[in-house]
């Protein structure tokens, strides 16, 4: 069965226009707290969209979606292990689990 | 409770906790079937300025499995819209709101609904109704004048398919003593036999209503039995979920973000089974989990806590209930009754049984006619029409429950098993009439809500 909770307005075509803000062109960079093991401090709200992905990115779309676009343009990244480059991406509906170590030390930097 | 606050985390977020679930064919109609699943616990009806209304942010379900595989094969999906008309008055109402459409009511709500087939390959989504009106809160007699008539009654909607759908504020319809229940097991028509009660001399006292004057909010759907069920399938699972995005972000004050899939927060099926069964270091996780993998859980119905804890707090009183605990021997009666549903052959002419997969679920055998003189006792009362088929508003879940867990119906799985005669008896003590507001005969047969004018008590 799929999963309704993670992709129901997707396959409905539709827009999550009721429980998200008026969409705006920033991107929200979210660290959670601590560093390592527990995450990196970097709840910091930019004007800057993620970088390009590096070669050394490994991006796995667990929640696509077809209609990021039209849902939501807030980014959240959530520094899962600064350590071994592990990042959830949520955009929209949906979730990419990321593989990055430039980006994450990248983020572990400015956060700190 | 049924399931009110009865997880850690889900006793925080009342908006997206779900109390109460009911499914049963319509008394009235009985070529449909009613579902009810009640949100936001416990509401004072005086709880203003900000009443209670359901959350923009939560995605609201009710699910069928249509073919016993303990999948939802049909979802009604609700999401919900406030419009605030004058945000420069703390008021949600600045006169009477005589109508829906009440220029004097401040804060209105009104939702849409997507119902999903989820039988083929391909997903399909229906939109079966949208911008469809909320009633208010029921405020008082200067406010909310006429509530039943004048804006509870057009909350009723008919869509196109023929479903009628309400959703909104409800009197409470679920009755249980619960200051009494969680002061250590206690039921006060027998507190006199408590070993805790005993000790400081209680004697044996009608039950306390710890509902009696709370509102709820119920999601009410009436549905066209053919649209639910498959051929030659009568018997429908049918539980409730609530889900959030993953995350949320304080933007500013009053404005959140919201991004990433939906995860569900809350759900049910049978009631009091994540309140009573489930023990408190997974109630949390069980809530995000599906009907379909519960069997993981099934151990905690095989061989429940409260069985154990029965002849230890009324000593004497279940001795036999004492020894099939002692002998470890799992509840397969429970089991049925629970998760599976009561296979064909153990009770004469009655079957809810939705195949071999343990899930948690709401059956009904909606090929079982409407009692014409039902027991609040359902089965255990000899009426098939009523709970554990499925549940009507008024059925005593709490008692059928706490006979069952006392090995009332082991014998249906074991006929060498006496059950303790205290089993046939428990009770909390309390009936419908405990409510202090009336069921309504017709769609959606939860009471019109207390005003807080006539109860602000509770």
């Amino acid at each position: 069965m799929p999963d309704l909770d993670d992709s129901a307005a997707v396959a409905a075509g539709r827009t999550a226009d009721t429980e998200g803000p008026a969409p705006s062109r920033r991107s929200v960079l979210k660290g959670a707290a601590g560093v390592g093991a527990a995450g990196i401090a970097a709840s910091a709200l930019v004007t800057t969209a993620i970088a390009p992905a590096s070669a050394a990115t490994k991006a796995t779309r667990t929640k696509k979606t077809s209609d990021d676009e039209a849902t939501s343009d807030d980014i959240v990244v959530h520094v899962r292990d600064a350590a071994s480059g592990e990042l959830d991406v949520y955009r929209g509906t949906a979730h990419i689990e990321v593989h990055d170590h430039a980006l994450a030390a990248h983020l572990a930097r400015i956060s700190r | 409770m049924s399931s009110h606050r009865e997880a850690p985390e889900i006793s925080k977020d009342p908006v997206a906790d779900s109390t109460d679930l009911y499914a049963f064919v319509s008394p009235d109609k009985p070529d449909t079937v009613t579902l009810i699943a009640n949100y936001i616990p416990l509401q004072s009806a005086a709880g203003g300025p900000n009443f209670y209304e359901f959350g923009e942010d939560v995605k609201y379900n009710i699910h069928i499995d249509t073919r016993g595989n303990g999948d939802a094969d049909i979802t009604y999906e609700f999401r919900f819209t406030t419009t605030l008309g004058d945000p420069d008055t703390f008021l949600y109402n600045t006169g009477p709101i005589g109508s829906l459409s009440s220029p004097n009511w401040n804060r209105k709500q009104h939702y849409e609904i997507i119902r999903w087939d989820l039988r083929g390959k391909k997903v399909v989504p229906t939109i079966i109704g949208q911008n469809l009106k909320c009633p208010p809160c029921n405020i008082g007699p200067l406010s909310t004048p006429k509530y039943a008539t004048k804006l509870a009654e057009p909350a009723i909607h008919t869509l196109s398919d023929g479903v009628k759908v309400f959703a909104g504020q409800r009197a409470e319809g679920f009755y249980v003593d619960l200051g009494s229940i969680f002061d250590l097991g206690n039921l006060r028509p027998f507190e006199n036999l408590n070993v805790f009660g005993k000790a400081i001399g209680l004697q044996s006292a009608a039950g306390v209503n710890a509902t009696k004057l709370l509102n709820v909010h119920s999601i009410a759907m009436q549905i066209p039995v053919s649209q639910i069920t498959e051929k030659d399938r009568p018997v429908i699972g049918v539980w409730t979920s609530a889900s959030r995005q993953r995350v949320r972000i304080a933007d500013s004050p009053g404005k959140h973000i919201f991004s990433g899939p939906f995860q569900q927060v809350s759900r049910l099926g049978m009631p009091l089974v994540n309140e009573v069964l489930i023990p408190m270091g997974a109630k949390d996780f069980w809530n995000g989990q599906q009907p379909v993998g519960d069997k993981q859980f099934a151990k905690y119905v095989a061989n429940p806590e409260l069985a154990g804890l029965l002849p230890v707090l009324y000593p004497d009183v279940f001795p036999r209930l004492a020894k099939l605990v002692a002998s470890k021997k799992p509840r397969i009666d429970l089991e049925a009754i629970l998760l599976t549903g009561i296979p064909s052959g153990i009770i004469t002419g009655f079957t809810n049984f939705t195949g071999a997969v343990a899930a948690d679920m709401l059956r009904l055998n909606t090929s079982i006619p409407p009692s014409s003189d039902p027991n609040i006792l359902g089965l255990l009362g000899g009426d098939v029409a009523g709970f554990p088929n499925g549940r009507r508003v008024f059925d005593d879940v709490v008692s059928v429950e706490l006979r069952a867990i006392a090995g009332l119906t082991y014998h249906l799985v074991d006929k060498k098993y006496k059950p303790d005669k205290a089993a046939g008896k428990l009770t909390d003590g309390l009936t419908p009439s405990s409510l202090g507001m009336p069921f309504l005969d017709a769609f959606p047969y939860l009471g019109v809500p207390f005003d807080g004018y006539d109860d602000p008590s509770s």
